[in-house]
């Protein structure tokens, strides 16, 4: 039962993209908490957080992802996500993650109301 | 019509870091043999996610494995899913669960588990004890009024 969630990183001009795949768990959270604090100790104030290969997550995940947006946050940045699907967006409102960033439909409308390079 | 039993399934499973998975997808097969949505299959799995994980943090049990129930049953409007999903532990106070999230705010990250079932649930029954805890979930493929809890 292989469930470990990759993430992989694309720097743009203006920030940085990252793509995740598979399980947003406690350890899939940490994850992508790891890199996306590599990107902001390297002085990144945007990112978007693609997740049309994550189809799972739980309440745990979550709560590592809005670490991560409040961390953002006190650093004067700013986080959005892209491609949810249904249940995940709507669990993302449930915590009320929705409150704190900003969630798009697609990377390509993301990209444009973030002010990343496409 | 009377609604038929279609298929049931029952499962023995230990306590172990990401076992929820394996209870959604075996859920999640049947609710689709039965011709449920994928929406609403993808509601149920993470519910089922949210029950398992909570079972596995909280339940304290000393034998630790969960047992879970699934039926389906298909209706005159389609498919619908009873899971039951019990451990042996301590039990809890159900409402103070649901006191003790609200008190923490909507910025508090944890213990959003029981706030994630019933919104993505049709129908949740908790029964609990000092002997354990069993969560009795409905989902429906069609639209469904009636939510308890």
């Amino acid at each position: 039962m292989n469930e470990e969630l990759r993430v992989a990183v694309d720097r743009r001009s203006g920030g940085a993209v990252l793509y995740t795949k598979g399980y947003i768990n406690n350890v899939g959270g940490e994850e992508i908490a790891n890199r996306a604090y590599e990107l902001m100790n390297d002085g990144v104030r945007v990112l978007l957080l693609n997740l049309r290969e994550t189809k799972i997550v739980n309440s745990i995940g979550i709560s590592i992802l809005i670490e991560i947006i409040e961390k953002m946050i006190e650093q004067g940045g700013k986080i959005g996500f892209c491609c949810l699907t249904p249940v995940i967006h709507k669990t993302f409102q449930i915590m009320g993650l929705a409150n704190y960033a900003s969630i798009f439909a697609d990377e390509e409308t993301a990209a444009k109301e973030l002010g990343l390079a496409a | 019509m009377m609604p038929t039993a279609e298929r049931q399934m029952e499962l023995t499973l230990p306590m172990v870091p990401d076992i929820e998975i394996a209870a959604a997808r075996a859920a999640g097969n049947l609710a689709r043999e039965l011709g449920m949505s994928s929406e609403k299959v993808d509601e149920m799995t993470h519910a089922i996610i949210e029950a398992c994980i909570n079972a596995r943090e909280h339940s304290g049990c000393a034998d630790n494995r969960m047992y879970l129930r699934f039926v389906g049953t298909t209706e005159d409007d389609g498919p619908r899913i009873d899971i039951w999903i019990t451990d042996h532990g301590k039990g809890f106070d159900v409402n103070e669960a649901r006191v003790r999230r609200q008190h923490l705010g909507a910025t508090h990250k944890r213990g959003w588990g029981l706030q994630i079932i019933e919104a993505h649930m049709d129908e949740v029954e908790i029964t609990t004890s000092a002997h354990g805890t069993t969560i009795h979930m409905v989902k429906y493929d069609h639209a469904h009024d009636e939510k308890t809890s």
